[in-house]
């Protein structure tokens, strides 16, 4: 069970976001790519998620290639992922954003609304219980019935975690899930990873935050003008001097 | 003065439906449904036209709610995968053609000389009675649509338009189908226009093109602005003070007689386009407070 | 012969939508929004040019007062209204200039009347080329609006303001980045947006009667062309308004002259379901 990224080309205008990426993934791993501003991390998220045409290449999931799925149905297939600046629905609660999310509801079509109530109420309930224990394990139960675009930027990268659980993912792209977050909520976003991982969901993330990636992933993808220049564990990854040059720079 | 005030209040009712079903389209989901007026018209022609030819009101009143939504359909497929301001531009371009249509074909429309002697409801009953009998009815009508919009903004349907229209890729990234969903809700609404255009129809019991042109769509986007956007009482507020308006303009003639009956118009549509910028630059919340407000 | 006739009759008809969808798909692609104000600033056009017109007698002065009319006036909703507007969702500016629309209609409708004008042009009679009727007028207007290319799009690709017009609409964050300043390219694009537009009311007025509401009317067709041509093209606009042009005439004869408008809209409904990017127009724009 994999994710493969084969040789994706995708420019704009006279940019070249992305020049021949190739990848694979497990779907079951705990996969990291980093990379400076503007090396093309967000766009490949985009693409492999269907809301940006790649120009050239492919990307396949299980070994089917899924470049002609819409971004929904690509969800649907179980691949998730979340925005670097988070969209949560802001004028609804974080209740109302988590059980929004539940896939496969009656009360989701007009018909069955008005035609089907019983079944609805049924659904309602059960999905409501999902959502107290996802709000729990998240620990985002306290805002519950905040208005989400009250929210602080860490709240809000884990209200967008949320959301991809509810559709009971098998692997989740995260955009940058640390950006903009306290350390202390950091900290608790990888426990909650760790264990979401363990339970069997593959997470593929993008992070600018070099330090807390290395500590997350077993291993990691190095990109730079839309190119892969690395790939392999954290450690070896580092030492790698194509990655040290282009990345870090004079750093040492 | 009471068959005035209870005239006024059927106006102001059909105002009423039309920015209800507004209120669900844009107010909710988003959409910029600028050809508000063609379901309207649709609604008024088809009622007119079945009960004319020995249908019941009801059939009647059921074809105008069908044929209405039958005619959001396709624009809908057409244009709700695509940006929204070109679903504005197609619902305006639609409103259009929706008269040029009812102007062409003469033998169905009787063309811009229109058709005149619309059956009113209860007409049985006589002058006033009647008038009360179809403000109840048409009161009956608006509470039911009204109670139906609160009941869908609270449901799962509608927790997902209104995830659409706060954030359209989000809700993607879900795994949930946006124009599944706006296509119900353009249905509906033109549903809503269809009826307030057979309530239209056989209360003024006279219609021509003429009555269908897009500043009618304007009137209702003013009310919901003004009253504000996102709220069913937002919708009866703004339409009570588009009431207000539209009679009141009338009563400056009373004072400023020399105006001309089409300067009066020109006048009219000046001060439209002028609250509409007005409120959308300093108070695009409307006077009731709109969706951000809660 | 009959068709070749309707052909060229489009093409005139052409380049006044082409002209408008100009006016529309600059403004669309460098402040964001489709300008439903368009066709009233047509309007505009036609009534400066007609006062410009009976003041000189001279058509090259009403040309120039329609462009420079409603270039003013675009330039001063700009500032009073749109720009007020900026960071605003698209609603907001397209309700406006809806707003402003119905202002300019109101103000001409009572500045002007609402009788019928017409402008004041001698007879002539047409040329015949190879069995092809040619009223004289129709080729000074093709004139008009060629000089009216030439100088829109000696503009955009020559000098240093349409450079960074042209780059603000291919990527504004990255012309902002550039040290473009936008508060001079709104300048230059509500200025040229307005020019265009009027001058595009001058021509049809010549073509038709002028009343208050003639503008509107074009809307429609001046959005298809934008359409069709790939919203953000200029010469986009120009080619997809001659198509349509040509187009409308002939269904004339299948479908007559009243359902020309729903032609146009038939073939935005097509352009939108089989290419939503236009002719010329790029597709991350349209999504």
């Amino acid at each position: 069970m994999s994710l493969e990224i084969c040789d994706i080309t995708k420019s704009f205008g006279g940019f070249r976001a992305l020049d021949g990426v190739r990848l694979t993934i497990e779907t079951d791993a705990l996969f990291g790519i980093i990379g400076p501003n503007g090396a093309g991390k967000s766009t490949l998220f985009s693409v492999i998620s269907g809301f940006v045409a790649a120009d050239a290449g492919e990307v396949r999931l299980n070994g089917n290639r899924i470049d002609a799925l819409s971004p929904p149905q690509r969800a649907r297939a179980g691949m998730l992922r979340t925005f670097q600046v988070p969209r949560e629905f802001s004028h609804l609660t974080v209740r109302e954003n988590l059980m929004a999310s539940a896939p496969d509801q009656t009360g989701e079509s007009l018909l069955g609304l008005f035609f089907r109530p019983g079944q609805v109420r049924t659904e309602e309930a059960a999905i409501a219980e999902t959502v107290e224990r996802t709000m729990a394990f998240l620990k985002l139960d306290k805002v519950a019935d905040v208005p989400s675009g009250k929210l602080s930027g860490g709240q809000k990268k884990l209200l967008e975690l949320g959301r991809a659980l509810m559709v009971q993912p098998k692997l989740i792209l995260l955009d940058e899930p640390f950006a903009g977050v306290n350390p202390v909520l950091i900290g608790e976003i990888m426990e909650r990873i760790k264990e979401l991982n363990a339970r069997g969901i593959g997470f593929v993330i993008i992070e600018h935050d070099l330090e807390a990636l290395t500590r997350l992933v077993p291993r990691l993808a190095v990109m730079d003008r839309g190119k892969v220049l690395a790939e392999g564990a954290p450690a070896a990854v580092l030492e790698d001097p194509v990655v040290r040059e282009a990345y870090l720079g004079g750093v040492s | 003065m009471e068959a005035y005030l209870v005239a006024i209040g059927i106006i102001a009712l059909i105002y009423v439906l039309l920015s209800l079903g507004l209120t669900l389209q844009y107010g909710l989901t988003g959409l910029i449904n600028f050809g508000h007026v063609g379901f309207f018209a649709i609604g008024a022609y088809t009622s007119a036209l079945l009960v004319m030819n020995g249908a019941p009101f009801i059939v009647g009143f059921a074809g105008a709610a069908l044929l209405a939504g039958i005619a959001a359909w396709p624009i809908g497929l057409v244009s709700l995968r695509l940006r929204d301001d070109y679903f504005a531009i197609v619902t305006l371009g639609f409103s259009e053609v929706v008269r040029i249509i009812l102007t062409s074909e003469r033998w169905l429309t009787n063309g811009v000389q229109g058709i005149p002697g619309i059956p009113r409801l209860y007409s049985d009953l006589g002058g006033a009675a009647g008038q009360i009998a179809t403000f109840a009815t048409i009161l009956a009508v608006t509470v039911a649509a009204a109670w139906m919009i609160r009941r869908i903004a609270g449901s799962p349907f509608g927790r997902i338009i209104e995830a659409i229209r706060d954030n359209e890729e989000a809700v993607q990234a879900l795994g949930k189908d946006p124009p599944r969903f706006k296509i119900q809700v353009l249905v509906v609404g033109a549903a809503l226009a269809g009826i307030a255009g057979a309530f239209y129809a056989h209360y003024i019991t006279y219609i021509v093109p003429e009555q269908y042109i897009p500043l009618v769509t304007f009137y209702v986007w003013m009310a919901i602005i003004m009253g504000g956007v996102g709220r069913v009482s937002g919708a009866v507020i703004g339409s009570v003070i588009l009431m207000a308006f539209l009679e009141g303009s009338r009563f400056i003639r009373d004072v400023v007689p020399w105006i001309s009956e089409v300067d009066m118009a020109s006048v009219r549509i000046g001060l439209v386009g002028l609250l509409l910028i007005l409120f959308i630059i300093y108070r695009p919340q409307g006077l009731m407070g709109d969706y951000t407000k809660r | 012969m009959f068709y070749a006739q309707l052909f060229v009759n489009g093409l005139f008809q052409g380049l006044v939508i082409g002209l408008a969808a100009l006016s529309i798909t600059l403004v669309f692609g460098i402040a964001r929004f489709p300008n439903a104000a368009t066709g009233d600033s047509m309007t505009l056009g036609a009534y400066a040019a007609l006062a410009a017109h009976k003041a000189s007698g001279s058509f090259i002065v009403a040309g120039l007062g329609a462009a420079s009319a409603t270039g003013i006036v675009l330039l001063l909703a700009y500032w009073s209204v749109f720009r007020k507007l900026a960071g605003r969702s698209v609603v907001a500016l397209l309700v406006a200039s809806i707003g402003i629309a119905f202002l300019l209609r109101a103000v001409l409708g009572v500045a002007f009347g609402h009788g019928q004008q017409v402008f004041q042009i001698p007879l002539a009679r047409p040329y015949i080329f190879g069995g092809l009727r040619i009223l004289p007028l129709d080729l000074q207007m093709a004139l008009v609006a060629l000089v009216t290319l030439i100088a829109v799009f000696g503009l955009l690709y020559l000098t240093a303001i349409g450079r960074q017009m042209r780059a603000v609409a291919d990527n504004r964050d990255l012309a902002r980045v550039s040290g473009i300043r936008p508060g001079r390219v709104m300048v230059a694009l509500w200025l040229l947006a307005g020019a265009v537009a009027g001058i595009a009311g001058m021509m049809l007025g010549m073509k038709t009667i002028v009343t208050p509401e003639f503008g509107w009317e074009m809307l429609l067709p001046a959005f298809t062309a934008a359409i069709l041509g790939g919203i953000g093209s200029p010469v986009g606009a120009v080619v997809a308004g001659l198509i349509l042009g040509a187009m409308q005439e002939f269904s004339t004869p299948f479908v007559g002259f009243t359902y020309k408008i729903a032609i146009a809209f038939l073939i935005m409904l097509a352009v939108l379901l089989v290419r939503p990017r236009g002719l010329f127009g790029r597709v991350e724009g349209v999504r």
